[in-house]
Formats: structure tokens, C-alpha cells, sequence
């Protein structure tokens, strides 16, 4: 219960105090808007807020998708073939090194010509598959030693080997990844439509800039206001993917025995 | 004698120079029961791998059947985590290519044999220590073997789960008719289930091979004076003078199954 009330208190508390603080000190709703201002202006602003929030959402989900697919086809391979691991490795590191503000402005040019909505995806995806690629590989490589035995004895093919026993091994380290990835798919959908500016001006982070460039700070903190949720749902989303997969068997979902 | 199983002058040594088996020469006869007895790092996982065909000797040559008719039990349950007991002793039958009807009788034949009927749907951690080492049983059976090997497979384990599986195995092996080959550290054990101990030293080689005729059914066999002589000489052999080790334990524990 407690688990519950006390971030719902503290959230209520600090929106009160910050109603009472922005009236009373007069300060100026360019600088601070007060909450109920926010909530009136994300009202107000509904349906171009919540149209950009769907062109964010979609961007955000067919990045994660990709990131997704090719995070654990490539650990596979990886994992399969340790000479094309060590040929690609280091590039794969590049990508994930170099800003990613740095490369977007490319990527516009040459993938974004006449879809722009390509290259986003594209940016996004750079941010958000690293980590579902080294979650896989990881999971996929800490496959006990026994049970590989197991299947040699069994005399699996390595699809079957891959099927029966390395995939579903590495599904929780698969799902940390995806947890992980997800909300980083969100934070390079956001940069992507930072970078790309207006002429597409249509995602959330989009509307942010446009808020702050008319001085509508109530808007912008709207507009803020939903990517925070939309963050938040895709966390507990994935959470609840991860409860669903896991509960049963695996050890991080049994009650602690003391 | 028709020899299925043999090792001939096995050498074993890794690539690091270490060497785990030196020109050990072993013969199992059909049907019976051998367990290999040394102190750890002697070779005895390594010369049981070399008979599943898991490891290829540097030197000498092992002879065994195709690995279909061999059954291998491992140190620990070795069981996926997130497959039933019914679907962990399927699992190397479906690999196998076995037909459903095939696999759901030989399943459930072998879940009887190590009485188990009734827990196929339990997960592996609703199943105690004992049980789980049963279902790892029960999958290398499954298969119906011409040879069961086992690496120490009930070491985990407590004593009266021990005492009860060692029951149980040889219950299996009469009924089976199989080659067993157990590798042990406890010369207890090797005194009470095998028909022929044989014991390797530090070097990888044989030092001793003891034979027992112990009784069809091992009633009261632990008093018997056989049982002592022999662990007696086993103890002799690697190294140790039971009489002088455990004298006092072995006096005191004639009469009563210790």
C-alpha cells in the first residue's frame, strides 16, 4: 500500500506547493507556469498535443521493433560465428560511441530525402539497439555448460540447440535489454525530431520547440508532461511482458525464502 | 563377452598441458555395474565423457556404441528452468524425432521408473533436491539406454535422499538390464552399489580394481563383512588405511546401517 500512497503523496505535495508558490510570488507563466495552467493548456492544445504524441509513439515503436529484431538476430550470428564478431565489433562500438546528434544531421540527407519519417526511425534505432545487441549476446553466451553438453548428447542441430535451450535461457537477459532499449528508442525518437527541426515538425519534441519558441511555456510542459508518460508507459509495458514471460520459472520472480 | 563399452589406454590431456587421463585400459561388460572411484582432478568426468563420446582421447582409443543408446546423467539436475518435468524428459526424444504417442509413453514409463507418476507438470523449482535428480534420471532413461553413465550424480544431495537413490538406481539397473558405469567420490557408495570398483589415482591411472559380489537385493548388506572389506581395500588402494582413518566409526557402525 505504502509502495503506492507515499510517490502519490509526495507528486500531490510538491503540485500544491508549486500552485501556491507560482501565485503567490507572482511569478510571470513565461518563466513558471502554475500546474492547473499546464493541465488547461494541454486541454486546450489536445488535439495537435495528441497527434504529435501518436507520430512520436509510432516513430518510438517501429525503432524499438528494429532494435529489437536485429539486437538479437545479430547476437545470434555473434554468438554462431566468432570471426564475424570480431570483424564487426569494433563498428558496431562506433555506432554506438559517436553522438548521435552528431550523425543525424547525415542521415537526414541521405536517408531522410522525401521520408524523413525513415530517418527517424533510423536515428532512433542507433540509440536503442546497443543494448538489446550485449544483453543477447550476454544472455546467449551464459548458457550453462551442462546443458549444452545435454544437447550434444542429444545430438541437436544448432537450430534446435538454439530453440530448446539458448533462446529461452537468455530471454530474461533478452527482456532486460528490452527494457532498457525501449526507453532509449523514446529518448532517440525525441533527439531525431530535435535534429530534424521543423518541415516535418509533427512529433512531441517538435511541439516542444515550437511552445518554446512562442513563449506558450505552458504548452511545452504539456508537451513534456506526455512524453514523460509516454516513457513511463512504455517502461511498465515491457515490465509487464517481462512478469508474463517469467513468472512461472524464473528465480527473480519467486518469493524470497529467508 | 560382448564388449559395447571400452577404454583402451585412454590419454586425455587439455590443451594446457595438464593431463587428466594416462593410458587408462577399463572394459565394461554388458549389464554390469562399475563405479570409478579417485580423488578430485583424478579423471574420473573425464574418463566418463570420453565413454558418451563428449570428449575425443589424445591418445588410445575408447569404443562405444552410437549415442542414442547412451544415457548420461550429470553432476547436477541439468533441467531447463522453464519446461515441466514431463517436457525436460521429452525433450531429448523429440530432439530424437520420436512420434508424440512414442514420446508420451516412454515418458511416462520413465517417470514410473523413478517414481515419479504424477509430478510430469511440475516445474523444476516446485521439486526438492532428490526429485529434481530424479527427473534427470528419468530423461537419461527415457530413451531405454544400453549404457547409463553417471558423474557423480547424487553428491549434491543429503544423506537419507542419497541412501534412497542409491535403492532406487539399483531397483533401475536389475530391472534395466543396462551397463552402468557411476562415478563417485564416496567409497561408501562405490562399496554398496557396484559390482566392480575400479580406483584411479591423482596421475589419471588405474591403481586398483575391487571386486564385490554384493547381494541381488542389498538387505543388510552395509553389516556385511564383504561391504567393509572392500571399502577397506578401496581406501587402501587410494591412498588411505580405513582401519586407521575410521576404525572407530567402522566398529562401532557394524550391526546397525550406517
Amino acid at each position: 500500500m505504502m509502495r503506492y500512497f507515499l510517490p502519490a503523496f509526495i507528486g500531490i505535495l510538491t503540485l500544491g506547493i508549486w500552485e501556491i508558490w507560482v501565485t503567490l510570488a507572482n511569478i510571470p507563466p513565461f518563466v513558471l507556469p502554475a500546474p492547473t495552467s499546464i493541465f488547461d493548456a494541454l486541454l486546450e492544445n489536445a488535439n495537435t498535443l495528441f497527434s504529435a504524441l501518436a507520430v512520436t509513439l509510432y516513430i518510438t515503436t517501429l525503432a524499438f521493433f528494429w532494435a529489437v529484431i536485429s539486437g538479437i538476430a545479430l547476437a545470434v550470428i555473434f554468438t554462431r560465428a566468432r570471426i564475424i564478431e570480431m570483424a564487426f565489433y569494433p563498428y558496431v562500438v562506433t555506432l554506438q560511441v559517436t553522438p548521435v546528434v552528431a550523425i543525424a544531421p547525415l542521415i537526414l540527407i541521405w536517408v531522410g530525402f522525401g521520408n524523413v519519417d525513415r530517418a527517424l526511425i533510423l536515428i532512433a534505432w542507433i540509440v536503442a539497439f546497443f543494448p538489446m545487441l550485449t544483453n543477447t549476446v550476454q544472455g546467449l553466451r551464459a548458457t550453462e555448460a551442462s546443458l549444452h553438453e545435454l544437447m550434444t548428447l542429444s545430438r541437436a542441430s544448432w537450430r534446435q540447440r538454439l530453440i530448446y535451450l539458448e533462446l529461452p535461457a537468455a530471454l530474461p537477459s533478452i527482456l532486460t535489454g528490452a527494457k532498457v532499449s525501449g526507453g532509449l528508442a523514446l529518448i532517440g525518437a525525441v533527439v531525431a525530431e530535435f535534429v530534424a527541426g521543423s518541415g516535418t515538425g509533427t512529433g512531441l519534441a517538435w511541439r516542444i520547440i515550437e511552445a518554446g519558441n512562442r513563449l506558450e511555456i505552458a504548452t511545452m510542459f504539456a508537451a513534456l508532461v506526455l512524453l514523460s508518460l509516454l516513457g513511463i508507459f512504455i517502461f511498465y509495458a515491457l515490465s509487464i511482458v517481462e512478469w508474463l514471460a517469467l513468472r512461472r520459472w524464473h528465480e527473480s520472480f519467486q518469493p524470497k525464502s529467508t | 563377452m560382448n564388449e559395447i563399452l571400452s577404454l583402451d589406454k585412454a590419454q586425455m590431456r587439455y590443451g594446457d598441458g595438464t593431463r587428466a587421463l594416462d593410458g587408462l585400459s577399463l572394459d565394461f561388460p554388458s549389464a554390469s555395474f562399475t563405479a570409478l572411484v579417485g580423488p578430485s582432478g583424478c579423471g574420473k568426468s573425464t574418463a566418463l565423457r570420453l565413454l558418451a563420446g563428449l570428449l575425443a582421447p589424445t591418445g588410445g582409443n575408447v569404443t562405444m556404441p552410437t549415442r542414442d543408446q547412451i544415457g548420461f546423467v550429470f553432476q547436477d539436475p541439468t533441467l531447463l528452468a522453464w519446461k515441466s518435468a514431463y517436457d525436460n524428459i521429452a525433450l531429448p526424444l523429440k530432439i530424437a524425432g520420436h512420434t508424440r504417442a512414442d514420446i508420451n509413453q516412454r515418458v511416462g514409463y520413465a517417470l514410473d521408473l523413478v517414481g515419479l507418476s504424477g509430478r510430469g507438470a511440475a516445474l523444476p523449482r516446485e521439486l526438492s533436491g532428490g526429485m529434481k535428480m530424479r527427473v534427470s534420471l528419468a530423461r537419461a532413461l527415457a530413451s531405454e539406454p544400453r549404457i547409463l553413465l553417471l558423474d557423480e550424480p547424487f553428491a549434491a544431495l543429503d544423506e537419507l535422499t542419497r541412501l534412497r537413490l542409491d535403492d532406487d538406481l539399483l531397483h533401475i539397473w536389475q530391472q534395466s538390464k543396462c551397463t552402468v558405469v557411476f562415478v563417485t567420490h564416496s567409497i561408501s557408495e562405490s562399496a554398496y552399489l557396484a559390482e566392480r570398483v575400479a580406483v584411479l589415482t591423482n596421475a589419471g591411472q588405474l591403481a586398483h580394481i575391487e571386486n564385490i559380489s554384493p547381494p541381488a537385493t542389498r538387505e543388510g548388506f552395509r553389516s556385511a563383512s564383504a561391504y567393509h572389506r572392500a571399502m577397506g581395500n578401496i581406501a587402501a588402494a587410494l591412498g588411505h588405511d580405513l582401519n586407521h582413518d575410521f576404525g572407530e566409526n567402522l566398529s562401532a557402525g557394524r550391526g546397525s546401517a550406517s
